[in-house]
Order: structure tokens, then C-alpha cells, then sequence
């Protein structure tokens, strides 16, 4: 072989090799291995699903297909939908009138539209059965109002499990359509009133469509609650995917068909999650920089009067009722003597466990938004997508598969909080990632780059650029979390190191064994430890002073 | 700004990987899938009278099943109590569990223990009817559990929905007790009589029936005496069903205890162990909640009829464990809620 060949033949491999080496350098990049890095580890409990699923063979496969899928997705479909519709009705509504008409109170309505948030969807499911019951204090009205012509409703059926899960997430709705609502530009409305619309014809063309990411990014995480609730459907015994995973756990034994079925549910979550992208990246809107305050169309006495009677519904059902009942109920119990020093155990237990989980989720869930937002790639796309399985896949399966896996890869760590930590920062990492992207999606590129080429590097941009602007998204962010964590069940039961007990295991343990007074004090807890947080919230994307 | 949250990371690390309940070596651990409230009581005389320390990690029975499994040898549990034979047994056939020595078992009848005696019985509950007493006289027909399927019945009747654990191990001993095919068509009979509403409670039962909106229902006998506690004048009474030569008698279900095959700490946890079949802690452990003690020495709470003046089925506690796929299947059959 002559020289100038092989010369020419290194040469040629060297300048490939170069070329590989920058193409792998431009597109591994730090977020993007970051990224990579979360969503694998966000995998594992779906890599367990799969594992166990495939080795059912195609006969079982054809058996769940003939007899119980079809009810199955009858059941979660149907409820998916009854609940997005009743979220949209309340959230949207709700959301339109507090940032559009001035009306009294209207401040104290904000509130009392997020509140609900506070309450976990089995505290919510046993309420109300308690109520609705002949001498619950709905029944009571029911009978006085229709006698004997109308029986009193239930709520074990695909209605009553809908109508307590819109109550408890239609927040989330409001919530993500009240900021955008806050923060779209006003010029277009202007414009649209001047041509002549009517304020319907203005929600209608014009709030309607620039509404649409909010709106399907709200429905998505209340529909994503929906398939994933486990508390109101074991409570009120609605067959869904998630309650019958677990029966098919705990109650069979069968982990086989669990993961099936599992596979089934994430498929079914992945492409409604598929859907919602879709029809959210037809349109994006960079908020110009100038942005003008709305001005508030002060409302009539008449007007004042139904925004009221419709917000005071909603309140009635989606918090008074209920918080009534956990002070009647804590009444008793401390009456009673029965909150004691493991109860304060229970409360300390119950917001550490949060208050963890919330910031490294956060921290943890900021690379993939980062990296979606910059890239749009494919490949980021996929990794957001992936980053969602926590939130498709029940929370007893998440939980048994991190359990096999800490105890096969990390056993030392097995029985510390660091094992229920991971499960649940897997589970609501979606959340995490979903708020942060959102709010990801307003940075115009403009001003990122402008801090480049001012001179700052990924770094400096990252803390002085890019995270100021999404600070509001990173505090929402960081409290839908804290939230959900608060509120979090069936992950917490199995996982929790041995004797930690927090609010909701308790709730659990007491309302499954027909003992309810301290059921009360838990959710009550519950609730007033959301409130400094949601006060927090709330306080950074009040409205700015004129 | 980034070295507070430095400082933040480190802590939040130091916190996370704290063994949160760093047993100490001579601290029990109890995986209980019983009340707390039933299981304290006796476990707080045990700690005052030995000085052991003991540790309750409460759950669902099944699901601690399943976390033992996955568990295996790095489990913490050193006993596990339960609140349903079927769960022990089931725990049983998964090996997790280790023979109890003969001289804690000798004390339990043979019936309400495990045939190789990895789990005992501790306390016994029956499957009984509650009876509006104004409607005692139209309901003379009721004899036996099975006349629930009885047409005469319909939108009268008052039963938990079909993934309670009672309900569930009742339909163990009937099935084993009548076979499959009448079993089946009872079930479908209670579908039937109940129009599709399904209490989620025991105690929600008993209400109903106090309050004459149903006549009759199935549940647990401590139920009634729980609902007479608190309105001693509700007109309500117990039936005891399937009497007589040819009753099949009245289903019973038991709460136990197992030893964890990979505890660490047998020893202490036989000290326990002999303190729950001891009398005292035999009556401790039952009259909490007004069960028999599974001893026949130890005489049950007062109110309750007592243990020998009724028939019960002779169906042992095994098969609840072994029959609850067969049970469970059955229940889907006949599309009950």
C-alpha cells in the first residue's frame, strides 16, 4: 500500500472523526445530557412495566382484550371527558370574570378559586358520601326540598366520581387561563371591540384562541389527575384503569396483568399528551414587550349579582361545604382528646416530605423544559413526552417499580426517605416540567440572545436571563408540587420509611377502618398547611399596581 | 444566589438520606394491615411490662404482602399482623413467613391456625345479619345467608360493594361450603336485590337498616354492637344465620399474626408472640373490638353472643387464602358491583 493512499485514507477517517466529534458536540449539549439524564431515570418504573407486561404472552393479552379492557376504557375515557368538561364550565368562567370585571370581592374570589386545590380527591370522595347520606347535611336538604319524590343522589357511578373530581382540580384550569388572561396582550380585544364585537364575540374569536394553550395545558393536567386518581375512585369503587391495577395488586396478587394493564393506561395518556402538544404547537405567541395593564370593566349591581350567585356556587360546593365539615368533624375530635403529639409527628412528617420533593423536582425538571424550549427538536419533544410517564403510570406502579429497583441497584439507600423522595419526584415531575415550559414559552428568543451576545455565558444567562423571567412559572411550579405531594397516597404507603406516617396515610388508615374522627383533623392540616404556600403563589403573580 | 441553593441541596441531601427510623437492635417492627386503633392497646401493655420497644408500620394487609415480597431478605418486619386469614395465608404460600415454635401455637385451635403454623389466628369475627327488629316478622323467611338472594328481598337488602375483604372471604366459605354454581347464582341474586347500590361501609349499613331505609344487611357482628354503642335504642338485632342440622353455620374470618422469615429479631419477636396467645393479651386483643379470642379460654366481650352458642362453618381459615383467586373470579362472574 502506497503512502499517499493510506495519508489520504487517515486523513479522510480524521475528518470524519472531526465532523462526528463537533456534530456530537453541538447536540451534546449540557441541558440536552441533563435532560437525557432525568428522563431515563423518570423511565424506570415504565422499563419495569414493560419488562413484566411483555412476558404475559399474547393469550392473556387477547383475554384482557375480550373481557375487561373494553369497560375499562368505557369507564376512564368517559370520566376523562365529563371531568374536562366540567373543569373547562368552572375554570374558564371563573378565570374570565375575575381578570376581566371589577366587581366587589373580587380579590377574595381569586382565593377562593384556588382553595379547593387544598383538598386531596378522597377527602372530597368521602365528604360528600357522608353528606349525600339521609342525615348528612345534603341529604337533609335534598329530603326537605323533594320529599319523597326524588331519591337522594349517589355518587358511585361515572357522575358522582366526575363531579368530585372536577371540584377538586377545575383550580388548575383557572389558575393557568386566569395568567394567561392576565398576561395576553390587550391590543387585539381593543381592536376587536372597536370593529363592533360584542364581549361574546370577543371570548368567543378572540380569547378563545390565544386561550388555548392555557386551556389545553390546564385540561391536561386535570385530565392527567383523572387517569392517574386513585383516591376517589377507591373510594366510591369506579372501575377505572388505576383502581383496577391495584386490585389487581393487592387484591390478586397478579403483578403480571397490573403491568398490562398499566401499558395500556400509559399508552392511552401518552397519545392524549400527543394530541394536546399537537394542537398546542400549531400556535405559539411570544407576548410582545410592551405590555399595558388591562382596565377592569367595573360590573352593575345586576351583573355583581349573578357573578356572584354563579362564583358563590362554585365555592359553596368546591371548598365551603367541605371545609365546614373538616371543622365540625376536628371539633369533635379534639373534644374527644384525640389529637396528640403523633398527630403534629404526622403534620411535620407531611410537609418536610413536600417541601423536598417540590424543589428538587424543580430543580431536576428545569433541563428538560430548558432544553425543549431552546431545541423543539424531535428529540426534545420525545423527552418532555417521556418526562410525563410519572404522571400516566398509577401511583402504586411507580411505586413498586422504584422499590424493586432501589432495592436491586441501591440497597443502602432502601428505607431512608430517599427511595419515596425519587417516586414521588417521578411522579409529579410532569407537573413540574409542564409550568415551567409554559412559562419557558413566553421568553421571547430575542432576549435571550441578546444576553448572549451582550457577553454572558450559558450560565450567567441562565441565572441573570432566563430564570428571572420564568421565576413566576418556577414558583407555580414549585407549589403544584408541594401540593400534590401534600395530598399524595398510594406511592407514600408503600414507600415511606417504616413508622413515617404523613397527613394522607393517616386519612387512609382511619377512613378504611370506619374510624373518621381523625380523618377531619388530617385534611384539615392538609389544607391549612397548603395556605402559605398558595399565599406565596398567589402574592408574586398578583397584579402589578398601576 | 447559587451558593444558598448549594447550601439548600446539601441539606435537603442530609435530611433524605437520614434513616428516618434507625431501629435500634432491640426495637420490634410490626407490619400491621390491622386498626392502629385495635392493635396499640396491646402492643403499648407488651412495651410497659418487657421495656421493648415496638415500631407499628401500618398498611392495607395485601399491599404489605406485596411490599414483603418485593422486600425478601432486606424486609425490616419482624411480625405481621393481619386482619384477614387470607392475606396470611396467602403470605404463606409465598415462604415469607417461618413455623411458629410449638409452644406458642399449642395454645390455638388447630382450626384457626396455619396447617404447617407459619400464622396463627388471634381473633375471630362473624359474617352475620343485621335485622330491623319492626321488620323481624315479614323477614321470618331468612334462615341462612344464602336466602339474601330471595326475590322478597329486593331493594331491601344492604351489602358492602365487592372488594371489601370481608365480603370477600365470606364468599370463600360459602363457595367451599355449597359450591361454585349455587354460589354463583346467589351472587347474581344479590346483584339483583341490591338494584346496583353498594355500601362502601360496614357501619353505613347498620345505619340503613336502623333507619328502616333496608331491612335487612350483611356484616361483621362487632358492627352492630359498634352502631349500639352509640344509639343504644336503634331497632336493630342480630341474626345468626345457617343453624340448625343442616345450616352450613356462620362464616368466620380471623386477624393473625406471623413471624417474617428474615426478621433479625426472633427472639424478641417470640416474646410478643407469647404475650398475644397469653391470656391476657389475648383479651386485650379481641375485646378492643369486641371479636372472640381465638382461645376458648378467654371468654369474649359480654354483649356478644358467646363463642359455642352457634354453629360455625367448618371451613378452614386456609382456604381463604387459597380460594380468593377462585372467589374473586366467581365475584367478576356475576358482575357484582
Amino acid at each position: 500500500m502506497n503512502e499517499a493512499v493510506f495519508n489520504s485514507r487517515t486523513g479522510t477517517v480524521v475528518r470524519i472523526i472531526n465532523i462526528a466529534r463537533s456534530l456530537i458536540r453541538r447536540s451534546i449539549t449540557l441541558p440536552s445530557s441533563l435532560a437525557t439524564l432525568v428522563v431515563l431515570i423518570a423511565a424506570i418504573p415504565l422499563l419495569s412495566v414493560i419488562y413484566d407486561s411483555v412476558n404475559i404472552g399474547q393469550q392473556r393479552w387477547q383475554g384482557l382484550w375480550s373481557t375487561r379492557l373494553p369497560e375499562l376504557l368505557f369507564n376512564t375515557l368517559s370520566l376523562a371527558v365529563l371531568v374536562a368538561v366540567g373543569c373547562f364550565v368552572m375554570g374558564v368562567s371563573a378565570a374570565w370574570l375575575v381578570t376581566r370585571r371589577e366587581f366587589r370581592g373580587r380579590k377574595l374570589a381569586t382565593w377562593l378559586m384556588v382553595l379547593p386545590l387544598t383538598i386531596p380527591t378522597y377527602v372530597f370522595a368521602h365528604i360528600y358520601t357522608t353528606l349525600l347520606e339521609s342525615d348528612g347535611w345534603l341529604g337533609q336538604a335534598w329530603l326537605f326540598i323533594f320529599a319523597d319524590t326524588l331519591p337522594i343522589p349517589d355518587l358511585y357511578n361515572v357522575m358522582g366520581v366526575a363531579l368530585v373530581l372536577s371540584l377538586a382540580g377545575f383550580s388548575y384550569v383557572f389558575l393557568l387561563v386566569r395568567t394567561a388572561l392576565m398576561y395576553s396582550s390587550r391590543s387585539l380585544e381593543e381592536a376587536a371591540r372597536m370593529q363592533g364585537a360584542t364581549p361574546a364575540q370577543v371570548f368567543r374569536k378572540v380569547n378563545l384562541p390565544l386561550l388555548r394553550p392555557a386551556i389545553a395545558a390546564g385540561l391536561a393536567v386535570v385530565v392527567l389527575h383523572v387517569l392517574s386518581d386513585f383516591g376517589a375512585v377507591s373510594m366510591l369503587n369506579f372501575q377505572t384503569f388505576t383502581l383496577s391495577i391495584y386490585l389487581q395488586m393487592s387484591g390478586r396478587f397478579d403483578y403480571q396483568t397490573a403491568a398490562a394493564l398499566s401499558l395500556v393506561l400509559v399508552l392511552l395518556s401518552l397519545t392524549f399528551l400527543m394530541i394536546e402538544r399537537i394542537f398546542r404547537s400549531r400556535q405559539r405567541y411570544y407576548s410582545g414587550s410592551q405590555q399595558r395593564r388591562y382596565e377592569l370593566k367595573p360590573a352593575t349591581r345586576a351583573q355583581q349579582l349573578l357573578i356572584w350567585s354563579w362564583l358563590g356556587l362554585i365555592v359553596l360546593f368546591s371548598f365551603a361545604l367541605p371545609l365546614a365539615w373538616m371543622l365540625v368533624w376536628t371539633g369533635k375530635a379534639i373534644q374527644a382528646d384525640l389529637i396528640d403529639a403523633r398527630f403534629w409527628e404526622y403534620v411535620s412528617n407531611s410537609m418536610t416530605v413536600s417541601a423536598i420533593v417540590a424543589t428538587l423536582a424543580l430543580l431536576v425538571a428545569l433541563p428538560v423544559a430548558l432544553f425543549h424550549a431552546r431545541k423543539h427538536s424531535r428529540y426534545s419533544m420525545a423527552c418532555i413526552q417521556l418526562s410525563s410517564v410519572g404522571f400516566v403510570l398509577p401511583g402504586p406502579v411507580i411505586a413498586l417499580g422504584i422499590l424493586s429497583f432501589v432495592l436491586a441497584w441501591m440497597a443502602p439507600l432502601y428505607g431512608t426517605l430517599a427511595a419515596l423522595v425519587l417516586a414521588l419526584i417521578i411522579r409529579f415531575l410532569p407537573l413540574a416540567v409542564q409550568s415551567q415550559e409554559a412559562s419557558l414559552q413566553q421568553l421571547t428568543p430575542s432576549i435571550e440572545q441578546a444576553g448572549r451576545v451582550l457577553g454572558a455565558s450559558p450560565l450567567e444567562n441562565l441565572f441573570r436571563v432566563v430564570l428571572p423571567v420564568i421565576r413566576r412559572g418556577m414558583l407555580s411550579a414549585w407549589v403544584l408540587v408541594f401540593i400534590d405531594t401534600l395530598k399524595e397516597l398510594p406511592a407514600t404507603l408503600l414507600l415511606r420509611p417504616i413508622g413515617f406516617d404523613t397527613l394522607p396515610v393517616r386519612i387512609w388508615i382511619e377512613a378504611s377502618e370506619e374510624m373518621l374522627e381523625l380523618a377531619a383533623p388530617a385534611a384539615l392540616m392538609i389544607v391549612v398547611g397548603t395556605l402559605p404556600v398558595l399565599w406565596f403563589m398567589m402574592k408574586a403573580t398578583a397584579e402589578r399596581k398601576k | 444566589m447559587s451558593k444558598n441553593l448549594w447550601l439548600m441541596l446539601g441539606m435537603l441531601a442530609s435530611i433524605m438520606f437520614m434513616p428516618f427510623a434507625a431501629q435500634a437492635a432491640d426495637e420490634l417492627v410490626i407490619y400491621s394491615g390491622r386498626s392502629d386503633k385495635f392493635v396499640r392497646p396491646v402492643i403499648k401493655v407488651f412495651e410497659d411490662k418487657t421495656g421493648i420497644k415496638v415500631t407499628i408500620h401500618n398498611a392495607k394487609a395485601a399491599e404489605l404482602v406485596n411490599k414483603m415480597r418485593v422486600e425478601g431478605d432486606r424486609t425490616k418486619a419482624d411480625l405481621f399482623i393481619s386482619n384477614d386469614a387470607g392475606s396470611l395465608q396467602i403470605g404463606s404460600t409465598y415462604g415469607l413467613f417461618e413455623p411458629l415454635p410449638q409452644e406458642v401455637v399449642a395454645a390455638i385451635p388447630s382450626n384457626y391456625r396455619a396447617k404447617d403454623n407459619t400464622w396463627i389466628g388471634l381473633s375471630a369475627r362473624a359474617r352475620v345479619l343485621v335485622v330491623n327488629s319492626n321488620k323481624a316478622k315479614k323477614l321470618g323467611f331468612v334462615k341462612s345467608v344464602l336466602d339474601l338472594a330471595d326475590p322478597r328481598l329486593k331493594g331491601r337488602l344492604a351489602i358492602t360493594h365487592s372488594a371489601n375483604g370481608s365480603f370477600i372471604a365470606g364468599v370463600t366459605v360459602y363457595q367451599k361450603a355449597v359450591g361454585d354454581d349455587r354460589t354463583l347464582a346467589w351472587l347474581r341474586g344479590l346483584a339483583k336485590n341490591s338494584e346496583g347500590k353498594v355500601f362502601n361501609k360496614h357501619s353505613k349499613i347498620v345505619n340503613a337498616v336502623a333507619e328502616g331505609k333496608k331491612d335487612i344487611g350483611l356484616v361483621n357482628h362487632y358492627y352492630i354492637y359498634r352502631h349500639l354503642d352509640k344509639e343504644p335504642q336503634a331497632p336493630i338485632q342480630i341474626l345468626i344465620p345457617d343453624q340448625g342440622d343442616n345450616g352450613m353455620g356462620v362464616a368466620w374470618n380471623v386477624a393473625g399474626v406471623a413471624l417474617v422469615k428474615h426478621s433479625s429479631k426472633k427472639d424478641l419477636a417470640k416474646k410478643l408472640l407469647d404475650f398475644l396467645v397469653s391470656k391476657e393479651g389475648q383479651k386485650i386483643f379481641a375485646e378492643v373490638n369486641r371479636e372472640y379470642p381465638v382461645r376458648a379460654d378467654v371468654a369474649a366481650a359480654s354483649q356478644i353472643p358467646p363463642n359455642g352458642s352457634y354453629k360455625v362453618a367448618d371451613v378452614p381459615m386456609e382456604a381463604l387464602g387459597e380460594e380468593r383467586e377462585a372467589t374473586l373470579n366467581l365475584i367478576d362472574k356475576a358482575g357484582l358491583h
